[in-house]
This record gives C-alpha cells, structure tokens and sequence, in this order.
C-alpha cells in the first residue's frame, strides 16, 4: 500500500523490503581447477576520518574517531588520546590507565561475546546464522546476550553509554565511577565470568578444519598484563619495537583491485594482528584461570589455526571478565579522574588492541594543538593480506563448490577474522569465473 | 528493566542509527523529536547496535522502532511494517538497514527473528523506515530525508495515540510534532 504525503514524500505499508549489497567483495578465478586469483575488497571507513581531522583541536579526536565503529569506539578513543597525549608530552595516572582498561573490557566482552555467539558459532555449528541456531539452541544464543549485555553494562558504568562512550576525554575521563558503582556491577562479571568458562568449553568442542598459518603475528606486549589499552609493539619474528617506530615498520600501500589499503610489516606480507598475535605472543601474561582453561582444553600456549579463533576469543573473554573484577576490586574512591594535556607542536604515536588486533593512530599538531596530520592503521586493513593468502590456500579445495556453498564457506573463513564486515549473515558480493 | 506501577513495561520508541552517517542519523533524530513531546506512558531510546533492541522490547505489549532503510526506493519514503508475536517472520533482507559497513550491523530484522526464536518479541513491532539518500560518514541528513522527520513524527504520535488508553500529549506539547530540541535518553 502506497499513498503520497503531503509534502510529496511516500509512505508504504509493505511486507518485505529488498536486500542491498555486501559490504565486501570477493573475486575468485579458477582456470583448470586451478585458483589463479583471489582478491577481497572490505569497505574500510577510517580513510575518510584522517581527512575530516585536520584542521580539528588536539582535544577532539576521542570523541570523532569513536563514530568510526559501533563496535569499538573504546579502541579509537584509547589509541586516539595515547597519540595525541604522545605529542603533548603527558602521562597519565596509573589509576586513570586502569579506568581505560576496565572500559576497554567492557569493549572487548561486547564484540567477542557478539562474534562468538552470534557470528561465529553458527559457522561451526552448520547455521545459516544466529536466528537458525537459536531454534535449536536458545540457551546457547541467550547465553551470548546475557554475556554480551554484561560488557554493555559496564561500557554504561565507565563509559556513559555503550555504545559511542561520552565519558572519555583526553588526559582521562570527565567523570571516575565510585567504588559503590562499580561493586554493583561485579556480581554480574562474576556470573558472566563462570558462564565464559563454560563457553571455552563449548566451541573447544566444535570440529575445525587443519591449517596452520606461517605468517608473522604481531601484537602489543605491555610492561606488565596482557596487551589492551597499550603496549610496545612485539613479533613471533622475534622483532621489538617502541609504537613510536609503528609507521618504520608498517607501511601501507594501495593495491589495484581495493580502495582499502594493504598494510606490510619491514616489507613482508602478510602478517596477522588480532586474537590469535596476542595469545600467540602474550600466554604468559594471560590471568591463571584464563591459562588454566585454555589448558584444560587443550589450545596450547600458542595457535596458528584461523578457524581455532573461536576458541582464543572464548579465553580472551574469561579474561575480559577477570581483569574488569581484578580493577573493580582494587577500585579506591577520590582519584583525579583526568590529567592536564596542554597542547604543543609535535608528533604523536598511539596503539591499542582493539578486539580484532592493533589499531594504529598518529597526530601531528601545531603550537595552537590543531591537527595538521592524521593517520589511522585498522587492523583490518593489516589483515587483509593474509585474509586473501588464507583464501587462496582454502579455495582451491573447494573448486567443485557451487557459487553459493562457496561463498558461505569464503564468509566463515573470513569471520575466522571478525572483520569489520562480518556482522551481516551474508555479506559477501562474490564473483567467480570458471574457466 | 523499566517497568510501570503495574509490572508491565512501558510502550518502546526506539531511534536506531549512527548519528554520523548522513541519513542513518534520522532515526535517533525522530526519537529526539517525540522525547521532546513527552508521551505519557513512553519511553523514548536512542541505540545504534540492533542487538540491544532484544532486551529492550522483551515483554512490551507495544514497540516502535524507526530507523533508515535502503531499498532502492525514493529517499525520504516512510515504509511502515508490522510485526510482533503474531506477524509473520521478516526474512534476513526484509529490512536492509543502515548503518552497515564499519558499524558492524547485525541487522534488524536479525534482531527482530533472534527475539521471536527466544520468544522475546514484543505483542506489537511497528517498524519505521525511512528511505536514505546517503549514508557516508560525516555528512548532514540529505533533504528528503530531512523533510520526513516530521510526517514520520506525525506517524509514531498517531501509532502511540491509537494504542494508548487516554491523551499522551499534553494540550501544550501536541500542537507542533517535530519542533524542539534534542531530549532522547540514550
């Protein structure tokens, strides 16, 4: 039903609407069997955002750069306010570092509960997607709300709201939450942290293709802790770094077949940041229940397979959970919740990790502090290399797949990433010529 | 949870969209519209990730979320769809949402069939789309789009005053739809 409005606008009252397009593409040539090409394109916002910020104030980019990703808008406010803190000359508190870190898990519980659960395991698990799954398993997928809604809570606590936190300024935050706040929520993480345990369990038990990654991981590796809000810049290579040295050794360059940027580390590519770099790199400093449960179930100190993601992210959220406690409980009330950050003319370097790996920013500012320079390195623009190199092993096993199988298994591999993509059910374009 | 003096939660207006994506902004703007009305009995939200809708509209016996839509259609177009328990299932495409691409949309209408597979749906789901011209990051809304905040204002009073018992705009408040200042609790 369709009737005009008075301004000339239209209104319908229908039943179905139609579909748009994929927010990535894919194209595979197979000549003979044989895979002669694969190249993936991924929309890729961050390009936009360096342009928008010159000519902004110093004090700004926490609060644009967050409305690159609902997903994680604490990773841009961190590496963000790290950078331009960098360039000012300022440290801030141990106690305002904690408060960062307790928003980052807040973060980090939200986007693998969200993968996990809602993406992931429906791969595994032979679903189309979460709505299939949940028919038959819907104490799994509420499992994966309430866990998910716990990170909510606390972005809601320590951030303002969850999604786009308003809290955050540089130099630290404009408000601290109160030790009473803050023991409110901890029956919740404690709950939530039971429940995580149970969820390595669980996709430890799923069946997963062999493949072992030869690529370079890389991650941050902190002073003390497992790498979240910083950190400095460590390789399976053997390679350490300060992020003041990120862009000597991280360089991107434009390939024809995307308007995305391929990122290469001292001239190699691929190399893989993410989950699997830091748990590869950072076991160690990984908490005991963390470490026992990946134990228990068999993951190692290191994992090199893709498709074992799952299982990484599924510690990594025990983690989450059991830092977020760690803090609340050390929590003391009457801490300056920001430090000053005057401007100055300089250059400044910021790392953090978000969920899916290291997000890169660098600033260079005036004497007035506005930005005259901006750059943002994705992790997923740093993995897209060794998405594709995955991709052409994987593919040329599945030459005999029709268009569709394939591409549902091109989706999970790439999932096995948790791009900034991969949200959709379906959200590859994909073309395949046979010849 | 919210709930009134009954137990039973409030009717649910929900602006979902990225306010920085040209028109994806448009439906947190019509939420701030009818938070500046002031219903009574309603609460009015602000959200960009569809998957907070699940807990939200649980147990609600009216929900209304209005949101941008791409479907090739004329921008500013409202489309009006009707769901709920007793609707008929929306298919994975039944509503290509915005805020896709970096914002990491897991779609309405997954948050929609999600809430009915757990038996968390609302009695009544009026979904509002609003048609997109443009949805690229830093962008103003586009003119048409602009033009229908209002009719779609117009809309959701009509919906809220058909299934409300009693008056929900005050005499003052319910003389303009769409004037007034940003007032949506986020």
């Amino acid at each position: 039903m369709t009737h005009k409005l008075t301004d000339g606008g239209q209104v319908m009252h229908v039943g179905t609407l139609s579909r748009v397009e994929g927010e990535g593409a894919m194209h595979i040539e197979y000549s003979g069997g044989r895979v002669t090409k694969v190249q993936l394109q991924i929309y890729e916002p961050p390009r936009f955002y360096e342009a928008f910020l010159r000519g902004r104030a110093w004090t700004e980019p926490p609060d644009i750069t967050a409305r690159i990703c609902g997903i994680c808008p604490v990773a841009y406010q961190m590496s963000s306010c790290g950078a331009i803190e960098d360039a000012c000359g300022v440290t801030v508190s141990e106690a305002i570092r904690l408060m960062r870190r307790l928003l980052y898990c807040g973060e980090w519980i939200e986007s693998h509960a969200l993968h996990i659960f809602l993406l992931h395991a429906p791969d595994f698990l032979g679903y189309d997607g979460a709505i299939e799954m949940a028919a038959d398993h819907p104490t799994v997928v509420e499992r994966g709300l309430r866990l998910k809604k716990a990170g909510n809570d606390l972005m809601d606590l320590v951030g303002g709201r969850s999604v786009h936190p308003i809290n955050v300024r540089i130099g630290g935050f404009y408000k601290m939450p109160t030790v009473a706040e803050l023991r409110r929520i901890r029956p919740v993480l404690d709950r939530a942290r039971d429940e995580a345990v149970e969820t390595v369990r669980l996709v430890a038990g799923f069946d997963f293709p062999e493949m072992e990654q030869p690529y370079e991981y890389l991650s941050l590796r902190p002073a003390v802790g497992y790498p979240i809000e910083s950190g400095g810049v460590v390789t399976t290579a053997g390679k350490a770094f300060a992020v003041q040295d990120f862009t000597r050794h991280i360089q991107e360059q434009h390939v024809e077949w995307s308007n995305a940027l391929h990122a290469t580390l001292d001239g190699e590519s691929p190399y893989v940041v993410g989950p699997l770099a830091r748990y590869t790199l950072n076991f160690d400093r990984l908490s005991p229940i963390a470490q026992d449960i990946a134990r228990e179930v068999g993951l190692g100190t290191t994992c090199r397979n893709p498709f074992r993601s799952i299982i990484v992210r599924a510690v990594e959220l025990v983690y989450a959970y059991d830092e977020a406690i760690r803090i609340i409980d050390g929590w003391r009330d009457g801490v300056a919740p920001a430090v000053a950050v005057p401007p100055r003319a300089g250059e400044g370097f910021g790392a953090s990790e978000a969920p899916r790996g290291v997000l890169f920013h660098r600033y260079v500012l005036d004497d007035d502090g506005i930005i005259t320079d901006a750059q943002i390195v994705p992790p997923t623009s740093q993995n897209q290399p060794s998405i594709e190199a995955d991709l052409r092993t994987m593919v040329q096993g599945w030459s005999d797949l029709d268009d569709h199988a394939l591409s549902h298994r091109c989706e999970h591999a790439i999932r096995n990433y948790d791009p900034c993509i991969s949200c959709a059910t379906h959200f590859l374009d994909l073309t395949v010529k046979r010849s | 949870m919210t709930t009134s003096q009954g137990g039973v939660r409030p009717v649910l207006v929900v602006g979902l969209g990225s306010p920085d994506r040209g028109d994806d902004a448009v439906g947190p703007l019509v939420a701030q519209r009818i938070a500046t009305l002031r219903p009574h009995g309603v609460q009015v939200l602000e959200r960009e990730d569809p998957t907070a809708l699940i807990d939200l509209w649980d147990g609600r016996d009216l929900a209304i979320v209005v949101d941008a839509v791409c479907s090739n259609g004329v921008p500013g177009t409202l489309v009006i769809m009707e769901s709920g328990v007793d609707g008929a299932p929306l298919t994975d495409d039944a509503w290509a949402g915005a805020g896709r691409g970096g914002t990491h949309a897991f779609g309405l209408a997954a948050a929609v069939e999600l809430s009915r597979a757990l038996h968390r749906l609302p009695r009544r789901l009026v979904l509002i789309g609003i048609e997109a011209g443009g949805l690229d990051h830093g962008e103003p809304l586009s003119a048409p789009v602009r033009a229908a905040v209002q009719p779609a204002t117009r809309s959701i009073i009509e919906i809220l005053s058909e299934a409300v018992a009693g008056p929900i705009l005050s005499p003052a408040l319910g003389q303009g739809h769409g004037a007034g200042c940003p007032g949506g609790d986020r």
